[in-house]
């Protein structure tokens, strides 16, 4: 749109993260500004679910974090070979909402995110009926193909809309020994490792 | 009863002993009350023997596995891919060969199989896995595909036909050094492995290292970035091996790499914005590999040119193969779309190959029906 920006318009049909099944469809605008400041989003969704379903299933989702007997840890979920325990599979839901947000935040006309992978988590009890979670994620970014290492806390009660606090790091190459390069220097600063000055 | 590994020599020189257990504890105070000093170098001999026999047999049994009973629906280690090709090269002396055609950075062989009922220099169609290390269910997928060559290539019509004319190279593991990387250190590892003085970084992304547009946008200048050009083209040895097997072979009519995720079928150009002249036939092609790869899971395909299906990418593998003249040239992108990403299931490895694998024939069997 000439001196405004790119406008989009998009019709897709949503489906269950976990279970696969169809779950509704949608229509949105997009509009990009020229300006380069955030999206202009307009969306409208038809759920198959009703609410008192997603409710239900928020619930037995709470209800069974809540059961454990001890705070949840977990690493490298999906394992290198997609295997995900399924004590875990909650937890790794709850990333998937979690990291959508910061993808949501992150994403512009021309970078997308996948969460790769939840590197790890660890569960902090809380003395009010909140759940609450440390993960550090792992996103894919496309066309760059980088992937971006976040840390992102989160905290949830069913009814209530989830709370994410996050900061990311290009995970982008550890500068690594042996490679022809000087020790320490501008690399470690850049970086950000090691930053004692 | 004292076994002397290292025997005595003379005064200042160590002894080496192995002490069977009932005689221990008086040889200790035998030590002791006479003021030698002695540290214990092994806790328990018969503990590293049965390591070792442990390991012999899994070594035997590597050895001794057939085709058959391979497990195609679980991911492999290079060594035992690397095993597999020999099997299956021992079981179908006829039909099939190992080539190499080169070194990775690190010196691993670069193994090329050829499926071949003879001839010479025959009409060729390529067929690469594994070029970026973490997607895994690329390897995978090519170990599947050799299998079932050989299973089909004499009651399978269409492959049969395909052999009567034409030979099929499959390159499974085509950075080895990323793969292995992958396995030990970082399993999002995409590159290779080369290093550089003056590079902050390892690695070159193979899929930009091509001389075909090299240096334009769509790839980085960055050695730190995961889309590194590489300081010039065919800089890699995993890409220059290729770059010389095509340019010697001279006949090769159909070129395929694979890669994974996002559910694409690409085809040139990704450099420019510009069409080939064969961009009717590829895209008709294309829609047709697509259908058949749909029609046995359901799974969706979109296809079209690199530019404009996925994003602007310069020195890419298939880019360089079309401007040699190889005109079927494609770049799949497999399962899934995401959810799981390079983290696939093993699960859906044997589904994923299958579903390709009918792709791939309707590529292949339009390549022989169609000679230039």
């Amino acid at each position: 749109i000439p001196d405004s920006g790119h406008k989009y318009y998009l019709q897709f049909t949503i489906e269950d993260y976990r279970s696969g099944e169809n779950a509704g469809s949608c229509l949105a605008t997009v509009l990009y500004p020229k300006t380069k400041s955030a999206p202009v989003v307009n969306i409208k969704c038809l759920h198959t679910k009703d609410q008192k379903q997603i409710q239900d299933e928020d619930n037995r989702l709470y209800q069974h974090i809540r059961h454990q007997t001890k705070p949840i840890i977990g690493n490298n979920i999906p394992d290198s070979y997609g295997n995900i325990e399924p004590a875990l599979e909650p937890v790794w839901a709850l990333a998937v909402a979690g990291s959508s947000y910061i993808m949501w935040e992150k994403s512009t006309e021309n970078l997308g995110y996948s969460m790769a992978q939840v590197k790890s988590v660890k569960q902090w009890i809380r003395k009010d009926d909140f759940i609450e979670f440390d993960y550090t994620v792992l996103l894919h970014e496309v066309p760059t193909q980088e992937i971006i290492s976040c840390h992102m806390r989160l905290t949830w009660l069913p009814g209530h809309p989830m709370k994410v606090k996050y900061f990311c790091a290009s995970e982008t190459q550890e500068i690594e020994d042996g490679s022809g390069m000087e020790p320490g220097s501008a690399a470690g600063i850049l970086y950000g490792r090691g930053a004692n000055f | 009863q004292l076994d002397f590994w290292l025997s005595p020599r003379g005064i200042g020189y160590p002894v080496d002993v192995r002490v069977p257990f009932p005689s221990l504890q008086s040889v200790k105070v035998h030590l002791e009350a006479n003021g030698i000093s002695y540290s214990i170098m092994i806790e328990d001999v018969q503990t590293l023997v049965d390591e070792e026999r442990t390991d012999m047999l899994h070594a035997r049994r590597r050895a001794l596995f057939s085709a058959s009973t391979f497990d195609y629906a679980a991911y492999h280690t290079l060594a035992e891919i690397y095993d597999f090709m020999d099997v299956l090269v021992a079981e179908n002396p006829n039909l099939v060969s190992k080539l190499e055609i080169g070194r990775s950075t690190e010196n691993r062989p670069l193994y090329v199989l050829k499926f071949s009922r003879g001839g010479t220099n025959r009409p060729a169609i390529w067929i690469d896995t594994g070029i970026h290390s973490r997607e895994w269910v690329t390897q995978a997928s090519g170990v599947w595909f050799a299998r079932k060559i050989v299973l089909d290539h004499e009651n399978d019509e269409g492959l049969s036909s395909i052999l009567d004319e034409m030979d099929i190279f499959l390159e499974i593991v085509t950075n080895p050094d990323g793969f292995a990387y992958t396995q030990s250190q970082n399993r999002m590892w995409r590159k290779t492995r080369s290093k550089r003085s003056g590079s902050l970084c390892v690695g070159v992304d193979p899929n930009r290292n091509w001389d075909a547009g090299f240096g334009g946008s769509g790839s980085s200048s960055s050695s730190c970035s995961d889309t590194y050009r590489g300081p010039y083209a065919n800089s890699e040895p995993e890409v220059k091996a290729i770059v010389d097997f095509v340019n010697n072979h001279g006949n090769i009519k159909a070129f395929i790499s694979i890669h994974s995720y996002s559910q694409l079928l690409l085809y040139p150009y990704g450099y420019t914005k510009t069409p080939t002249p064969d961009d009717a036939e590829l895209h008709e092609l294309s829609g047709r590999a697509v259908a058949a790869l749909s029609s046995l899971y359901g799974t969706k395909f979109q296809y079209g040119s690199i530019y404009k299906t996925i994003y602007p990418a310069s020195g890419s593998t298939v880019d360089w193969t079309y401007d040699q003249g190889i005109k079927y040239s494609f770049t799949f992108e497999l399962r899934d779309t995401g959810r799981y990403g390079f983290l696939l299931p093993a699960k859906q490895i044997i589904p994923t190959a299958e579903e390709t694998w009918l792709a791939l024939k309707v590529i292949m069997e339009h390549a022989r029906d169609h000679p230039y």
